[in-house]
């Protein structure tokens, strides 16, 4: 296994929990550089020629599953598709029965995306082939911290000392999570805003300032990320209603105002337009919301051409 | 006779921790003290081992009728033997639930080799938390306990309707701690960790909620009631509160609760042997429970809720709850007390068979319901068909080296002896 792997990635990529700065950078640095191929008539690399990446999808996705799938063609890969809409574990196929089979067919790496979290990590102490986790849970989506980081970095440069403002429901947000945890380690400081069933203390320990109310994090904030409400998940009496969250927690031209000239808006997306972001802001001149859009394409080709074999940042694919 | 010789007897029962040898004829105690083994006796040489009464556990789930893929009473029994428990109690939540004298008798009247296997009825019919069960038909027909199964009782008029209903019948209750509706959903213990892992946490507040209604409810109701799982701090002091106003009301904290922490968790990167209920705690709550251990305000349980496979090779969040644990139960509690044996004695035997109304002591002429405890030997085969038990292979300084149930051998590995086999060889069962 550990043959053609020189970086210090490993065998999978799981979550931003423990990474270390410098295996962050090396993915930033990765993806930047194979951004170039994106750019290209002909958007084709052939390192990853002969390699076969499966997408497991046991929830529903778009954004997510298309962007990997296109980062794995962009590098010759094979790809193979799987959701459980479709599949057996409809049928009541436990996941490991699902994850043999699909390890009877050889695969190099699977990304998966799981409801429970320590989903990926039950299959990377399984198997041999790599793990990329597109999302498990309310635990981690490590792959979409790295575009926003990269998104980041584009805009600010180094993240030492950067202040992020995230607002919503982050105690259930794999989003979130992998943000604190990717900004963290890159030296940004965290805010966090949002109403005390989303936002209850406990979250300092995760090293984020704790606000209640979204007033409080604009003024000094450098990013602002807002955070997708998904009603349909949401436990018992988590919120009030939509209307009361939009006025309280969402982002406006109003509320934008008392913010820096440059802050950056995020989202991960899909966006409740009237939600958390108003229409003029989701499309005002601060959203950055396609270029994370375009990152994570970059950001993912970069983790496949890495966990699969890649040994020098990428120059042998952008060469 | 078998003659234990030169042991290190501890009997907390009687006051009596001194070197001496016990004999072991017809299945009673025949010598306790000083003295030579007569002519013909089988010795064995127990220099630096410690005899003590066997162990007895008042909540094991052995899943038989209905679960027996998973146990069945003679792996249970045979499991509780090697750990040096000689008598259990198996929980009602059996299928069909023991809410029916029929099914009390389907159990009892299949005693399996090794530990002897008493069983508790449910309070409710069907453990559902709703209607009485037929309490005094299952008391009479052996049950020697009553319990409201592996979640707490959801409403509590109906919980106070069953406490004052089974109080005539003399039996013990034994209930879980906790919130229903507060522990929905959650896999470990809420807090920090969970957050870091991504789990929804099951808080504390919980299992102090479940500790305030039992006290309330003893108060109320005069049952004698004993919490199936006390693992949090404040919890245990709500326990302490009650015991020190009197009030008949005693706890067990489960054997890898005192040893493990929710660190278990990530450690094992979300192995479901770690999933439990209650969840491992944090450090701060480990020490406070093994202190009330210490204090002999709680005893401890081995826990034991065996599942399958089936059950366990799943995703962590989607895993049953619950692990084996007879077979390591009494060296994970001498290796977290650092080998206090007359800490362990009490509450691994002592206080568990005083609650069914026994006595865990030796005396001459009593049952040899006995254990000898020592240096942990090489590992022996596992008894319990359940491959989860998140202590087990782990490295343990003291461990059950022998277990006899009315001078019959039980448990452990051969002996070193003098003379022909009789007690000395493998016990039988399992």
């Amino acid at each position: 296994m550990a043959g053609g792997r020189a970086m210090t990635l490993g065998k999978d990529m799981l979550g931003l929990r423990g990474m270390p700065r410098e295996d962050i950078v090396r993915v930033l640095d990765t993806a930047a550089a194979l951004r170039e191929v994106n750019a290209r008539r002909i958007k084709k690399v052939p390192t990853l020629r002969g390699r076969t990446v499966i997408t497991a999808f046991f929830e529903d996705s778009t954004r997510t599953r298309v962007s990997f799938d296109l980062s794995a063609k962009r590098l010759s890969a094979d790809t193979l598709s799987f959701s459980a809409s479709t599949s057996s574990t409809r049928k009541g196929e436990t996941l490991l029965d699902t994850a043999r089979n699909l390890d009877a067919m050889r695969p190099d790496a699977i990304i998966i995306r799981h409801p429970a979290a320590g989903a990926p990590h039950l299959l990377a102490r399984t198997f041999g082939w790599s793990v990329i986790n597109a999302g498990d849970g309310i635990n981690e989506h490590p792959t979409q911290a790295l575009l926003d980081l990269l998104t980041m970095r584009d805009h600010l440069g180094d993240l030492q000392g950067r202040r992020v403002a995230i607002v919503g429901d982050v105690l259930h947000s794999r989003v979130a999570r992998s943000n604190i945890f990717g900004l963290r380690t890159m030296g940004a400081e965290v805010v966090v805003a949002g109403p005390g069933t989303m936002c209850p203390p406990s979250l300092r320990a995760l090293g984020v300032e704790l606000r209640h109310r979204i007033d409080e994090v604009l003024h000094d904030a450098d990013v602002i990320m807002m955070l997708r409400i998904q009603r349909e998940r949401l436990g018992r009496a988590m919120m009030a209603s939509t209307q009361e969250y939009a006025r309280l927690y969402g982002l406006d031209l109003d509320k934008l105002r008392r913010a820096r000239p440059e802050v950056l808006v995020m989202h991960p997306g899909p966006i409740n337009r009237g939600v958390e972001l108003s229409p003029e802001v989701a499309d005002g001149e601060n959203s950055v919301v396609m270029e994370q859009v375009s990152n994570g394409l970059a950001v993912r080709m970069a983790l496949l051409y890495l966990l699969l074999g890649g040994t020098d940042g990428g120059r042998d694919a952008v060469a | 006779m078998l003659w234990l010789d030169g042991a290190r007897v501890v009997c907390p029962a009687s006051g009596r921790d001194e070197v001496g040898a016990v004999g072991i004829a017809d299945g009673r105690i025949a010598h306790l003290g000083p003295g030579r083994p007569p002519p013909g006796a089988e010795v064995v040489d127990c220099a630096g081992l410690v005899v003590a009464p066997a162990f007895v556990d008042l909540a094991v789930h052995l899943c038989d009728p209905g679960g027996t893929w998973r146990e069945d009473l003679r792996s249970g029994a045979a499991a509780a033997g090697e750990g040096g428990f000689a008598r259990v109690v198996c929980a009602p939540d059996t299928d069909p639930v023991v809410d029916h004298a029929a099914v009390a008798r389907e159990i009892l009247l299949r005693p399996p080799p090794g530990a002897r296997v008493d069983c508790a009825g449910a309070l409710t019919r069907g453990l559902a938390g709703q209607e009485l069960a037929d309490i005094g038909d299952l008391v009479d027909a052996g049950c020697v306990a009553l319990s409201d199964g592996r979640v707490a009782m959801a409403d509590t008029l109906v919980l106070r309707r069953a406490l004052e209903y089974a109080r005539g019948f003399g039996v013990p209750v034994v209930l879980r701690p906790g919130d229903p509706a507060l522990e929905a959903g959650g896999v470990v213990h809420e807090g920090e960790l969970s957050l870091a892992l991504g789990l929804r946490g099951v808080p504390a507040a919980a299992e102090e909620i479940g500790v305030a209604r039992a006290v309330a409810l003893c108060r109320l109701t005069g049952a004698r009631l004993h919490l199936s799982h006390v693992t949090t701090a404040r919890g245990l002091a709500l326990l302490e509160g009650a015991q020190a106003e009197g009030l008949p009301l005693t706890g067990a904290v489960p054997a890898r609760h005192l040893l493990l922490t929710e660190e278990e968790v990530d450690r094992t990167h979300y192995s479901t042997s770690t999933r439990l209920h209650p969840p491992l705690r944090p450090e701060a709550d480990r020490r406070a429970v093994l202190d009330g251990v210490r204090r002999g305000a709680l005893m401890v349980t081995a826990d034991h809720l065996p599942w399958s496979r089936v059950e366990k090779e799943l995703e962590f969040e989607r895993a049953e709850p619950g692990a084996a644990g007879l077979e390591t139960a009494a060296a994970a509690t001498l290796e977290a007390l650092d080998g206090d044996m007359g800490v362990a004695v009490r509450a691994l035997a002592v206080a568990p068979a005083a609650l069914l109304g026994g006595e865990a002591r030796l005396r001459p002429g009593g049952p040899a319901d006995l254990v000898l405890l020592g240096p942990a030997g090489a590992p022996r085969p596992v008894r319990t068909r359940s491959p989860f038990d998140p202590l087990r292979g782990r490295p343990f300084r003291w461990g059950v080296l022998g277990c006899w149930r009315e001078g019959e051998r039980i448990g452990g590995a051969p002996l070193r002896g003098s003379g022909p086999p009789g007690g000395l060889s493998e016990p039988r069962g399992g």
